[in-house]
């Protein structure tokens, strides 16, 4: 399938955007464009604001101070016009009614809707269109929510921890799933605790702590950010830790016993420079940083500048 | 909308339980009371109904009644929690398109918990009435019911969790009882009819009664009724808009 999705400016803008509870700012300040095509992770621990993000996207909550734009209208506008599909992670379903019959109302709903049938295929829920919603398991049941969010021709995508319940296999199934509808030029933005997914899927990775935004790149990026290679070896004798930790690039050191760890933003530099000090390493090691340990390197710098 | 009316109704037709209790519950419970209570020709107690022809107006009412409060209050404090409210405002359906798909689907289930009765009343007890008499009864205990559904949706708003289903059997059971649908509240003692005749379901019933005795209702029942429509559809609204800012 071919559509032409005629976007010009952001699909999302965030301009200053602020919801309190009460004291807490669950959003503070918070300003993102989101531009047309992209797969983009909002990434961050509990508590960081992720939801409210989204409710706020959709409208479901309302801005405090600033913002919100979505296709340049408003949130509602823009879903009464059909161009948002979302899965929300606090989305319930109605039960004592079988999968097609939820599904069949969901494309009713849609301003430009697909055939029941194609969505329930597509989402790979066609052997369970006869079940009733309240019988599902918890995987199932997030497929039935991604149908919902995919019933009609919608262009942005909006999915709130959308894997939570499903094993490893039904992952994956999930993104392959998925991957599909950006393929279709879609905006898709998907919050997520699965670091990994946002590495293995995102072309975009946008952290957030506290409400704010800590970073916005590529996966590819943020690990760089965070000081994304870790490099370790051994020393014998005394360790003299003072050049060590002059060492070009490096960001942490950790010395244990006769082992050095060392996290660097720039291992190959670091490692010439070690040599340079006259010293023998022994098993050297070099290791890329995963998401998600990036994630927790940048999260703690944050903080630690904060305090 | 009208999707989700059919979807909501095709929901509570398949529900058993739901339909026993609003169409064969009210049946029985007047073949019970009007073979029970003295003969064909008893009059009740303060009015010149017989006693079957008043209790089918009264099982009419509180089969309408079951209907239009016991399905929704539950249903709506449900799916405000579990969220399903939630991904509802996520379609292109208006805000209030719940609320009135949910009292529409309740209006439709309550028009055979009527006329069951009606049925059950005329083939079995010899009730007889003017043609026009069954269509006015029809009409005024079904356009009556909607009150109650907009009571059920502001008590759907009102409660949540473990407390709704008894701040409903209260109301139900109180508004039944004290309102007269079960036993004539002419027994009751006098300062429990000083209550009983300013309860919504009260009124409801003398709409009906008046119908049967060729009578126009009276102005201070539909007065009842009107400002009790107006509190609970009032606070219906009201309810729904704070939930819907709070979401």
């Amino acid at each position: 399938m071919t559509t032409t999705r005629t976007t010009t400016g952001p699909v999302v803008g965030f301009d200053r955007v602020t919801k309190a509870y009460g004291d807490v700012r669950a959003v503070d300040g918070l300003s993102l464009e989101l531009h047309p095509g992209e797969t983009v992770a909002l990434l961050g621990p509990n508590g960081a604001g992720k939801s409210t993000a989204l409710d706020l996207l959709l409208g479901l909550k309302h801005a405090d101070d600033g913002t919100v734009r979505v296709f340049g209208t408003g949130p509602r506008e823009a879903i009464v016009a059909g161009r948002v599909g979302a899965m929300l992670q606090s989305g319930g379903l109605m039960d004592e009614v079988t999968v097609a019959e939820l599904v069949r109302l969901a494309c009713d709903l849609h301003p430009k809707p697909y055939k029941p049938a194609d969505v329930l295929a597509r989402a790979g829920i066609s052997q369970i269109a006869d079940r009733k919603v309240n019988k599902l398991s918890g995987g199932q049941a997030q497929r039935v929510r991604f149908a919902l969010a995919t019933a009609g021709d919608s262009d942005l995508i909006v999915l709130d921890e959308p894997t939570t319940g499903m094993d490893v296999a039904a992952r994956q199934a999930f993104w392959a799933t998925m991957r599909e509808q950006a393929d279709q030029g879609r905006t898709v933005l998907f919050a997520t605790h699965y670091l990994e997914e946002a590495d293995a899927i995102a072309d975009r990775v946008l952290v957030l702590h506290r409400g704010r935004l800590l970073a916005d790149g590529t996966a590819a990026e943020i690990k760089a950010k965070a000081g994304a290679r870790r490099v370790s070896f051994d020393l014998e004798g005394t360790i003299d830790e003072a050049p060590l930790r002059a060492l070009p690039f490096l960001t942490s050191i950790d010395v244990s016993g006769q082992t050095v760890r060392i996290q660097s933003t720039d291992a190959d530099a670091t490692v010439h420079a070690l040599y340079g000090l006259g010293v023998y390493p022994r098993n050297l090691e070099v290791a890329g940083l995963g998401l998600e340990q990036a994630f927790v390197a940048i999260t703690e710098a944050e903080e630690a500048r904060q305090s | 909308m009208n999707s989700l009316i059919k979807l909501e109704l095709a929901r509570a037709l398949r529900n058993r339980k739901f339909l026993f209790f609003s169409v064969i519950y009210p049946s029985a419970l007047f073949l019970l009371i009007s073979s029970t209570s003295g003969g064909p020709t008893t009059k009740v107690t303060g009015s010149d109904l017989t006693v079957s022809t008043y209790m089918m107006v009264s099982m009419a009412s509180f089969g309408a009644l079951t209907a239009v409060l016991m399905g929704n209050s539950e249903r709506i404090a449900k799916e405000r929690e579990n969220g399903w409210v939630r991904q509802l405002r996520l379609t292109t359906l208006p805000g209030r398109g719940y609320v009135l798909a949910k009292t529409a689907s309740a209006a439709v289930v309550s028009l055979p918990s009527i006329v069951v009765v009606f049925v059950v009343a005329a083939a079995l007890k010899d009730v007889r009435l003017d043609a026009w008499q069954w269509l006015a009864l029809t009409g005024a205990i079904w356009a009556g019911s909607l009150v109650f559904a907009a009571l059920g949706v502001a008590i759907g708003y009102l409660a949540s969790g473990d407390a709704v289903r008894p701040i409903t059997m209260i109301t139900y059971f109180g508004l039944s009882i004290l309102g007269g649908l079960w036993w004539p509240s002419a027994v009751f003692p006098g300062w429990l009819q000083d209550i009983a005749k300013w309860l919504p379901t009260h009124a409801y019933a003398a709409l009906g009664q008046a119908i049967e005795q060729s009578r126009a209702p009276h102005a201070e029942d539909i007065a009842v009724l009107v400002a009790f429509f107006v509190l609970f559809a009032g606070g219906a609204a009201w309810l729904y808009r704070k939930d819907t800012l709070k979401a």
